[in-house]
């Protein structure tokens, strides 16, 4: 007899009984010295901590990262990460793109034609020439 | 124009707790938005003590106002009294009388296992089952992920055997669906090349949308209906 993994009996979707956010952490990366990083500098001092305290599930890590661009890493629970480049930004596009990471899935982009995705059954069913009354030509 | 950024500079500063603690609007007149995850107060009080609103106040650039922090400051205030939209409340439906034979087959209805429903979110409908996830074709403003959403305008309920079908809309008092909001999802960046005829030139025009996404957590058919219906 061969060994057969455990099939899986559920599939895992948020917002169903419990929402779990996806974004697990985010990390800000700054440079004291570069102009570049001076909105960036404006964000950690004056809105990250007000996000920091409105988000508590959000693990946040503040750390430098001198002679380069600032970056904000949103790491996700699916194990993906996605990272923006906030150079030159004023506070509030910095927080415009802390929020874009807050709301992403970690998933990549995709394009969809059709809104709703559904794994469930149908629920009336497959319709089928052979039952019901029949129809007469 | 420099001192022009720096005042405006200035003058946000103090508005910048704003988004995170901002006050709720009701998204939209189909949808109402309860909140159970992070209740968050809502202080109408804030709009109106002001004597002199600064635009950032406005609820209507409420939302242009995170985008951009320079080129705020408009050249000078108009004397005119700004205009204050408030959040506006769906227009109350009187309840109507039940048909009789709704109240007879809405258990049975309600019996069989699965329902499906046709949600109308902005005038679309969307027909979901519990469980669910829809990618709306637009960003709802003033929502967060973990808000849960009541929808209470729909077009048909059914199961297996059976459907109840509005006319147009299914009674609100039958049917409790609600929705979690998961997030934001972007598109992958369009590209539209712009050329005419006989001219080499081509110019490439880039887009980027992001649409909100909703889990449908609950889809309930309601068989105590009050005795008035």
């Amino acid at each position: 007899m061969t060994i057969r993994g455990l099939p899986q009996i559920s599939t895992g979707r948020n917002g169903v009984g419990a929402f779990i956010l996806q974004c697990k952490r985010l990390d800000f990366h700054y440079c004291d010295w570069a102009g570049s990083s001076r909105g960036m500098n404006g964000f950690i001092k004056s809105l990250l901590p007000k996000f920091a305290a409105a988000h508590p599930q959000i693990e946040i890590t503040v750390s430098p990262r001198p002679r380069k661009h600032p970056v904000v890493v949103g790491h996700y629970v699916n194990g993906k990460t996605k990272s923006i480049e906030v150079k030159n930004m004023e506070p509030m596009q910095v927080l415009q793109k802390v929020k874009l990471l807050r709301d992403a899935s970690g998933e990549k982009d995709k394009r969809t034609t059709k809104p709703v995705t559904s794994i469930n059954e149908s629920v009336r069913g497959i319709w089928s020439p052979y039952h019901g009354n029949g129809m007469r030509v | 124009m420099s001192r022009a950024l720096l005042r405006s500079v200035l003058e946000l500063r103090p508005a910048v707790p704003r988004p995170i603690a901002s006050p709720r609007i009701l998204p939209a007149t189909q949808i109402r938005a309860l909140q159970t995850q992070t209740p968050r107060q809502f202080n109408p009080t804030a709009q109106f003590v002001d004597p002199q609103p600064r635009p950032s106040q406005l609820p209507e650039q409420s939302t242009s106002s995170l985008s951009s922090s320079s080129q705020r400051e408009p050249p000078k205030q108009k004397p005119n009294p700004p205009r204050v939209r408030l959040p506006t409340t769906p227009p109350e439906i009187t309840p109507q009388k039940l048909d009789p034979s709704v109240k007879s087959l809405l258990p049975l209805l309600a019996a069989q296992p699965a329902h499906y429903i046709t949600i109308h979110i902005h005038g679309r409908p969307y027909l979901v089952t519990e469980g669910d996830a829809v990618r709306l074709p637009f960003l709802m403003p003033d929502v967060q992920p973990g808000d849960v959403l009541r929808l209470n305008r729909a077009s048909t309920l059914g199961s297996r055997d059976f459907t109840l079908k509005g006319s147009p809309w299914v009674d609100e008092r039958l049917f409790e669906c609600r929705a979690v909001v998961t997030g934001t999802e972007q598109e992958p960046v369009r590209v539209m090349i712009k050329k005419k005829r006989r001219c080499r030139r081509k110019k490439h025009v880039f887009s980027q949308h992001r649409y909100t996404t909703l889990t449908i957590s609950e889809v309930k058919v309601v068989t105590e209906v009050p005795e008035d219906a």
